[in-house]
């Protein structure tokens, strides 16, 4: 975790323990300060850390703005570290169901942890709100592992990603000829699943692969690609394993394009790769909360967060905190209540887009799926894909 | 099954599953010279190729200062900082290899304790070692810089004869040659060849059997050191669970090859390299560790004791 990070952490406990006990030594001459949880799970350790560490200043800016405005009802946030790993999630999803403080969950931010928290949460009744899950099967009417009726996610799902992903990989490229590597993770084979049809219509498949997360050694897949001929490599997976691979990419001597979607996108994957990730295109269904927000803003978010520039998902983790926000607002603080408020209600996104979700916990109308690229060891956000 | 990669990049595969499967066979013989002398299987030594690669890394950013965005280095100072990043993380590793016998085997040999006491203290200073890293570091992997800009020699056949996987491929080949000649030639070989057949007539022969079995250790964890250096130079990455997969890979190296065998680490770690290369390539990635398995046990099945068999110590080779 970054310094500042920590600093904000601090504070904002050090805040909510002085509020409470501001609140305990007032409460006989004055009304008591009242308090309600949220959760934030996501990977804030682990290998794929970066993109919940990206996040979280997203959720604890909305609960700073809302707490604010609301002096007598504090919200306060837990952290719940699920590491990107679907065993981790199984494990502490009941511990996080249990609480009956927490009222609702920001996250996943992985779609694997999604799938293995649901059964906990929907025996608890405990609405999640993701900012970054883009799995289509866990909004999928027909998956028999949906998260259907507390899941819901403020960001498109892969469904958009996908053709965006193909679309940004063979810009400028004559006959594309796409090879598909996946991590075998629920987001990333769905991901290359979704990938696979836009694909054949752009050009063509030189060749699939499924890698294993956490592998080390990929040499032989970059034989099989170069043997291909595929000019342009699509890559669905996490930061760490993109590093490796794209590394031996570039080491192995493919000159083609590499593009990858949103689990790469993160803000340590320049350091992890090196140069081997100059020119990687990338996509997200994001927009970078920097370009919508007034400066103003933008400074208080820096001021509240320690954090300069905005990672990815700060948008839709800022988006996610305030549909359970608004529902404070309008009185709700239980689950059942804030699942009502959640499946009915309207709410403004950053962008000043309406959010409302269908009733299997997609955006209704979709959203935007953002094209990046890496250059001079930074990512670089171009435009809509 | 894709077999046209085969024909078009069997070059490339043979080269990257040789400099892939030697990296196992370092880590193996670590595995094999304590099998070798006390007849256990030493888990942490996983853990001590994991603080190998971690030792290089410190030793490139922090002592050199060599930040993972800089440009690689060039003429003598890039020889001092490889050469140096290979000794401290041969040393590192040497030393850990030390402690670990001191404190997870040493004080239960004194005692007679039962064989599994001693693999569990081993498999407790192994989980002692990855969490401690795990937490010390966020869990989170570690970039390693490039010091070595990965230049080739030329290519043959689809295969890349890059700088990196050269000088894994022949550092190992010296290592492994002279460890062979260590063993076989020297006076203290001798004293471990000595305990690996008998520790009791070893005994009686006035060798000691603490410094003899110390000293093994240290071997292992020298060999270790150098696969951590060659992986760091190769893939230039590293993470607390980095030693989980390449100690699986490296043990059942040592297995297919005959535990407690030299040649049967080096053999095998390569049998495994190469294996794990084409299956990758023909099957598929997410077949590959099935494979090796299915390989493992084919062979097993028809030579229990692996392909070279008994204790290399035992056989004077």
């Amino acid at each position: 975790m970054n310094k500042n990070l920590k600093r904000v952490l601090a504070v904002a406990i050090a805040s909510g323990l002085a509020l409470g006990t501001v609140g305990t030594t007032q409460a006989s001459a004055k009304k008591k300060v009242r308090t309600v949880t949220l959760a934030f799970q996501g990977p804030l350790t682990g290998p794929d850390a970066q993109l919940g560490q990206d996040q979280l200043p997203g959720a604890l800016f909305a609960i700073a703005e809302y707490n604010a405005k609301n002096p007598k009802r504090q919200v306060l946030l837990v952290k719940a570290d699920s590491q990107c790993d679907g065993t981790v999630a199984a494990n502490l999803a009941p511990g996080v169901a249990n609480d009956k403080k927490i009222v609702g969950v920001i996250g996943t931010s992985c779609s694997g942890e999604a799938r293995n928290s649901f059964p906990a949460y929907i025996a608890a009744g405990l609405p999640m709100v993701s900012p970054s899950a883009t799995a289509v099967g866990l909004t999928d009417p027909k998956a028999a592992d949906r998260g259907f009726p507390i899941f819901h996610r403020v960001l498109a799902n892969d469904k958009f990603q996908a053709p965006a992903l193909v679309k940004v990989g063979a810009k400028g490229v004559t006959s594309p000829k796409f090879y598909i590597v996946d991590d075998q993770t629920t987001y990333g084979a769905g991901l290359a699943e979704y990938a696979k049809p836009h694909a054949k219509k752009a050009g063509s498949i030189a060749g699939t692969e499924s890698v294993p997360k956490g592998t080390a050694d990929y040499s032989s897949v970059t034989s099989k690609i170069k043997a291909s001929g595929a000019n342009i490599v699509l890559y669905a997976g996490y930061t760490a394993d993109a590093a490796k691979f794209f590394k031996s990419l570039r080491d192995g001597g493919y000159k083609g394009v590499i593009a990858a979607g949103d689990g790469v996108n993160t803000s340590d994957f320049p350091s992890l790769v090196g140069s081997a990730g100059e020119g990687v295109r990338l996509v997200a269904p994001d927009v970078p909360f920097d370009l919508l927000v007034s400066a103003e803003k933008l400074a208080a978010f820096t001021k509240t967060t320690g954090v300069k520039i905005p990672g990815l998902y700060v948008t839709s983790t800022y988006d996610a905190a305030n549909v359970f926000l608004s529902c404070f607002d309008k009185k709700k603080y239980n689950r059942p209540g804030i699942q009502n408020c959640i499946t009915n209600g309207t709410f403004d996104g950053v962008s000043g887009s309406k959010i409302k979700f269908d009733r299997y916990g997609d955006i209704i109308g979709g959203a935007p799926v953002g094209e990046f690229l890496v250059k001079d060891g930074v990512i670089g956000y171009i435009g809509i894909a | 099954m894709n077999f046209s990669v085969v024909t078009s990049q069997f070059a490339s595969l043979v080269l990257q599953g040789v400099a892939l499967g030697l990296i196992y066979s370092l880590i193996a013989l670590g595995y094999t010279m304590v099998y070798g002398v006390l007849r256990l299987i030493n888990f942490a030594n996983s853990e001590v190729f994991m603080v190998g690669t971690f030792t290089v890394l410190f030793i490139q950013v922090t002592v050199l200062g060599h930040a993972v965005t800089r440009e690689p280095m060039h003429g003598w100072p890039l020889i001092l900082a490889l050469a140096l990043s290979l000794i401290a993380a041969m040393g590192v590793c040497a030393l850990l290899a030390m402690l670990v016998e001191v404190v997870a085997y040493r004080r239960l040999r004194a005692k007679g304790a039962n064989r599994l006491a001693s693999l569990i203290s081993a498999i407790g200073v192994s989980i002692f070692l990855s969490e401690s890293w795990r937490i010390f570091t966020d869990s989170r992997p570690h970039a390693g810089p490039r010091l070595l800009e990965k230049w080739s020699f030329g290519e043959f056949h689809g295969a890349n004869f890059r700088i990196d996987t050269m000088m894994a491929i022949f550092a190992s080949l010296i290592i492994y040659m002279v460890l062979l000649r260590f063993v076989n030639g020297s006076r203290l070989g001798k004293a471990i060849r000595a305990v690996s057949m008998s520790e009791e007539n070893s005994l009686l022969m006035g060798i000691n059997l603490n410094r003899v079995v110390t000293l093994t250790f240290a071997i292992g964890g020298l060999t270790t050191g150098a696969a951590a250096f060659f992986y760091i130079t190769i893939y230039e990455n590293t993470v607390f669970n980095v030693g989980f997969n390449l100690g699986i890979a490296a043990f059942t190296a040592a297995i297919l090859g005959g535990i407690g065998n030299l040649r049967g680490a080096f053999f095998g770690g390569l049998a495994l390299g190469l294996t794990e290369q084409f299956a990758s390539a023909i099957i598929g990635s997410q077949w590959k560790a099935v494979t090796v398995f299915i390989v493992l046990v084919f062979v097993l099945l028809i030579k229990p004791s692996g392909i070279f068999g008994e204790a290399v110590q035992q056989t004077r080779t």
